[in-house]
């Protein structure tokens, strides 16, 4: 049996444990609506974007037999596979982190016994430490981007991908995140960035009205609405991460607070029977002091 | 005089929708005014300003880091990279030229464009 000095340090500690649960609970929170509010904004732009994109393949389309760009390459066994993953900078959240890193390592496992070589690319401290540990080489390694994602940011660490991939020196470039469904759901979401797949573009019937196309050239009007694509669906993927990042801290402070909340109770009433058994054996022992005076 | 709609929209958010009756717009040609019912139309934008003429006859000016402009019949849909209104009906103008400022110097763009479009702001700031 503890002492009741022990007890009551713990319980103490315990209370302690549950203010910052709860505290961070209420930051993540608050970040969450902004982040929330941060996805529902840039889905202005992700649906005109797609509009544009399949406006201008199906002008392309009309005019040509085939796409022929590089970017809508079709693949069948791709040699070099990059994934990038995108994973938190902080941990306490749940099984956040550890979801993403799992199916990143099942992804590598399957290419890899499909012969093929895979380079990853991580974003985010948490993903990162995890493969640095198990000694997995790592491509790029970029912290702090996925806990204040900038635009910028993102199409520059994207367009280094566009590049490795105009050159031939990968076929297939995934991104892997854990997107954000609810506030207390999270899904791992895996996108086909490269090649860009014309159905996942979306199929829409052209404009009755003939296009005028400026610069003149499709290709390079194509190649430049593609790289805006991509930037955005990085930029997505990294908000999308952060909202679901704070939900699922959410949620894990949430239960931690609880779990305090319930031990304090169960030690308070550990702290009781240890003070009463006290008092009572030190009635017996005043009493039979007394008795045996008699 | 007919007018036609027009959207601005960042990955950040929309910065503009509303109508307008005519709009000009920084092309990777060379500037050009789109007014309502103009032929379809796709183009790259430059970094630069664009000039919008509302249905109630205010101007407004929103400067940009390049994107994309598609015309139809009465929308203009603008997708650009980043964009900031400057407008003098609030009372932050000179704050928003300084951003304006900012977000053009950064743009990945011809230096030429860059100093035009720069030195437009700075005019626009000198008649405040």
């Amino acid at each position: 049996m503890a002492s009741l000095k022990d007890i009551k340090r713990k319980i103490k500690s315990v209370k302690g444990t549950g203010k910052t649960t709860r505290a961070m609970k209420l930051v993540s929170s608050a970040k969450l609506k902004r982040a929330e509010e941060l996805a529902k904004r840039s889905k202005i732009y992700a649906k005109k974007i797609t509009e544009m994109i399949d406006e201008i393949a199906l002008n392309i389309a009309k005019h040509e037999e085939s796409l022929d760009n590089p970017f809508f390459r079709r693949v069948r066994n791709p040699k070099v596979v990059d994934i990038v993953f995108v994973t938190a900078d902080k941990g306490l959240c749940g099984g956040f982190n550890s979801q993403t890193i799992k199916t990143v390592a099942k992804l590598k496992e399957k290419y890899e016994s499909e012969g093929a070589q895979v380079r990853l690319r991580g974003i985010g401290k948490k993903g990162i430490a995890f493969f640095r540990f198990n000694r997995v080489e790592m491509l790029d390694e970029i912290e702090g981007m996925s806990s204040a994602p900038k635009y910028q940011d993102a199409a520059g660490f994207i367009n280094r991908c566009i590049a490795d991939y105009l050159e031939g020196l990968t076929d297939k470039v995934l991104v892997v995140h854990n997107g954000y469904v609810n506030m207390i759901t999270q899904e791992i979401r895996i996108d086909n960035l490269l090649p860009v797949d014309p159905s996942s573009v979306g199929n829409k019937e052209p404009s009755p009205s003939e296009l005028e196309l400026e610069p003149d050239d499709d290709d390079t009007l194509l190649d430049a609405l593609v790289r805006r694509y991509l930037e955005y669906v990085m930029y997505y993927a990294l908000i999308d991460s952060l909202a679901a990042e704070h939900g699922a801290r959410m949620q894990a402070m949430d239960a931690a607070t609880n779990n305090a909340s319930d031990m304090v109770k169960s030690l308070t009433i550990a702290y009781n029977k240890a003070r009463q058994e006290a008092i009572t054996t030190e009635l017996i022992e005043i009493i039979s002091g007394v008795e045996s005076m008699k | 005089m007919n007018t036609m709609k027009l959207e601005i929209v960042t990955p950040t958010g929309l910065i503009y929708d509303g109508e307008t009756k005519m709009v000009t717009l920084p092309g990777k040609e060379g500037e050009f005014g789109v007014l309502p019912e103009h032929a379809s139309l796709v183009s790259l934008l430059d970094a630069g300003l664009i000039t919008v003429e509302t249905a109630d006859g205010k101007e407004i000016i929103v400067a940009i880091n390049g994107g994309y402009v598609k015309v139809d019949e009465n929308k203009v849909s603008c997708i650009v990279d980043g964009a900031v209104l400057i407008s003098d009906e609030e009372g932050s103008i000179s704050e928003s030229l300084e951003e304006a400022k900012e977000l053009l110097q950064k743009a990945q763009s011809s230096d030429v464009a860059i100093a035009t479009a720069v030195s437009r702001v700075e005019s626009i700031k000198k008649s405040y």
